[in-house]
C-alpha cells in the first residue's frame, strides 16, 4: 500500500486551520502584551536599589525559567482553580501563561541591556542636573531599548511557538485545529505539514520585520 | 567658589581620599596631577556628589553638597563636568546633546533651547555639527560638544577630568584652546590633566596629589621649576 500525497487536503485544510491561526496570533498578542509589562517591570526591579523588590523580582523570575511551560501551563488552567473555586476560560488561561512565562525572559532581557548602557552615560545625565528620573527616561531607556530590540524579537517567535502547548488544555489555536482536522480525515502528513508552513510563514516574517526595524535604526544612532 | 574641608572618601576598605582640605575662589583655574590611582577623579566626583564622600564636607557655592536640604540636581548644575570618555548621548545630535538639559532641567522652551544651543556649538567651533550624530564626530569634536553641553546649564564652575587624555595627539589642541578661552573669560575651573603647557599657560595653581592626600601645591612656575617633595619630582620626571 504506496502513500499517495494529496496536495488537495492542504488546500481545502487552509480555511479552517486559518481561524485556529487567528487565536494563535491573538493569544501571542496579548500574552506577549502581558509579558512586556511583567518583564519591563520586574526587570527593573531587579536593578533597582531595594534589595527587597530585587529578591522579590528574583523569586519570580527563576521559578518561570526553572520549570517547563507545560507545567505552568497545567498549574494554571487546572490548579489555579483548585484555589480560586472557580473555572478559568481555557483561553484567558493560555493568555495568562504565554504572558507570565514571557515575562520572566523579557525580564532577563530588560535588565540585561540596562546594564550594558555605560555608567558614564547615566553620569552625564546626572552632571547637567536631570533627576534619577529624567536620566533613565531620556538617556537610559531609549538607548537599552534600543538594544532590546533583537531579543525581544527572538522572544515574540519563542513565544509564539509556545502557543502550540495550549493544545494541552483544549485552547483551539492553530495545533488543536490541525488535529481536529485530522481527528476526521486522517491525513496526517498533509495537514501537519501545512500547520508547520503556517508557523514557519509568521516565525520568517516577524524575524524579516525585526531586520528592517534595526536596519532603520541604526541609521540614526 | 568650592570649599573641600578633611574630605575623606572610602571605597570599602580602600582609602582613595585620606583628609583633602582645598578651597577653590571665583575664577581660579587648579590643575590637578599626580598618579593613577592618587583619587584625581574620585576628588572631581565627590565635588558634584557623583560620589557620596565618607566624612568631611564639600562646600559648592555655599552648599554643602552632603546635607539632605540641598538639591543636588541643582549642585550639579553649578558645577558642570566633562569626562574623560566625552560620554555623549549617542542617541542625540550635537545640538540635542547641548539642548537636552535646557529643555527638561532649566525649562525652556525648544525653540529658545536650539537658540542659545547653537550659539553655545558655535562657541566651541562646531555651528555646522549641530545636526550630526556623536559616531560622526571625531573625539575632539565630541569633546568639545560635552564642554558645550556642560556650559548650556550656566555653571558657576567646570570639572575636567583628563579632558584630553582619549584624544589623539593632533585633537588635544582644538579643546585645550576652547578651555583656554572659558578661563579667560573668567569661569572657575578644576582641571585634571597631564598637560603641562596648558598648566604653565593657563593655571593660577597647581596641585599634586599622591595615594589620596595632597602633597604638593604651587603656582605652575614654582612647581615645575622646583618642586618640594620626591615624589612630585619622580612624576615631573615621568610625564617630561
Ligand atoms: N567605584 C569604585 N569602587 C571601588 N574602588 C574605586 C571606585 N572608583 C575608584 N576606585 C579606586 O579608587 C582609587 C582612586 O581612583 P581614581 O579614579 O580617583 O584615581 P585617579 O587618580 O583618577 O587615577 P587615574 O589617573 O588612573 O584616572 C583607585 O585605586 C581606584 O581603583
Ligand atoms: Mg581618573
Amino acid at each position: 500500500m504506496g502513500f499517495d500525497f494529496k496536495s488537495s487536503v492542504m488546500w481545502e485544510s487552509v480555511p479552517i486551520l486559518l481561524i485556529g491561526l487567528k487565536w494563535t496570533i491573538l493569544i501571542t498578542i496579548f500574552g506577549l502584551a502581558i509579558g512586556f509589562v511583567l518583564g519591563a517591570g520586574s526587570g527593573l526591579l531587579k536593578i533597582s536599589r531595594n534589595a527587597f523588590l530585587r529578591k522579590l523580582a528574583g523569586v519570580y523570575i527563576e521559578s518561570i525559567r526553572g520549570t517547563p511551560i507545560m507545567v505552568q501551563v497545567m498549574f494554571i488552567y487546572f490548579g489555579l482553580p483548585m484555589a480560586l473555586g472557580m473555572r478559568i476560560n481555557p483561553m484567558v488561561a493560555g493568555i495568562l501563561a504565554i504572558g507570565l512565562n514571557s515575562g520572566a525572559y523579557i525580564a532577563e532581557i530588560v535588565r540585561g541591556s540596562f546594564q550594558s548602557i555605560e555608567p558614564g552615560q547615566a553620569e552625564a545625565g546626572r552632571s547637567i542636573g536631570l533627576s534619577h528620573f529624567q536620566t533613565m527616561y531620556y538617556i537610559i531607556w531609549p538607548q537599552a531599548l534600543k538594544r532590546m530590540i533583537p531579543s525581544l524579537g527572538n522572544q515574540f517567535i519563542i513565544s509564539l511557538k509556545d502557543t502550540s502547548i495550549l493544545v494541552v488544555v483544549g485552547v483551539g489555536e492553530l495545533t488543536r485545529t490541525g488535529q481536529e482536522i485530522i481527528a476526521s480525515n486522517f491525513r496526517a502528513f498533509e495537514v501537519w505539514i501545512t500547520v508547520a508552513l503556517m508557523y514557519l510563514v509568521m516565525t520568517l516574517s516577524i524575524a524579516k520585520l525585526l531586520n528592517y526595524i534595526e536596519n532603520k535604526m541604526d541609521i540614526n544612532k | 567658589m568650592i570649599e573641600i574641608k578633611d574630605l575623606i572618601k572610602n571605597f570599602g576598605n580602600l582609602k582613595v581620599l585620606k583628609g583633602i582640605n582645598l578651597e577653590i575662589t571665583q575664577g581660579e583655574v587648579t590643575v590637578i596631577m599626580g598618579p593613577s590611582g592618587s583619587g584625581k577623579s574620585t576628588l572631581l566626583r565627590c565635588i558634584n556628589r557623583l560620589e557620596d564622600i565618607t566624612s568631611g564636607t564639600v562646600i559648592v557655592d555655599g552648599h554643602d553638597v552632603m546635607d539632605k536640604k540641598t538639591d543636588i540636581n541643582f549642585i550639579r548644575t553649578e558645577a558642570g563636568m566633562v569626562f574623560q570618555q566625552f560620554n555623549l548621548f549617542p542617541h542625540k545630535t550635537a545640538l540635542e546633546n547641548v539642548t537636552l538639559g535646557l529643555v527638561k532641567v532649566r525649562k525652556k522652551s525648544t525653540p529658545e533651547a536650539n537658540i542659545l544651543g547653537k550659539k553655545l556649538l558655535e562657541k566651541v567651533g562646531l555651528a555646522d555639527k549641530a545636526d550630526t550624530y556623536p559616531e560622526h564626530l571625531s573625539g575632539g569634536q565630541k569633546q568639545r560638544v560635552a564642554i558645550a553641553r556642560s556650559l548650556a546649564m550656566r555653571p558657576k564652575a567646570m570639572l575636567f577630568d583628563e579632558p584630553t587624555s582619549a584624544l589623539d595627539p593632533e585633537l588635544v589642541g582644538e579643546v585645550l584652546d576652547v578651555m583656554k578661552q572659558l578661563s579667560c573669560e573668567g569661569m572657575t575651573m578644576v582641571v585634571v590633566t597631564h598637560e603641562m603647557g596648558f598648566a604653565k599657560e593657563v593655571a593660577d595653581r597647581v596641585i599634586f596629589m599622591d595615594e589620596g592626600n595632597i602633597i604638593e601645591e604651587n603656582t605652575p612656575e614654582k612647581i615645575f621649576t622646583n618642586p618640594q617633595h620626591d615624589r612630585t619630582k619622580a612624576f615631573l620626571k615621568n610625564i617630561l
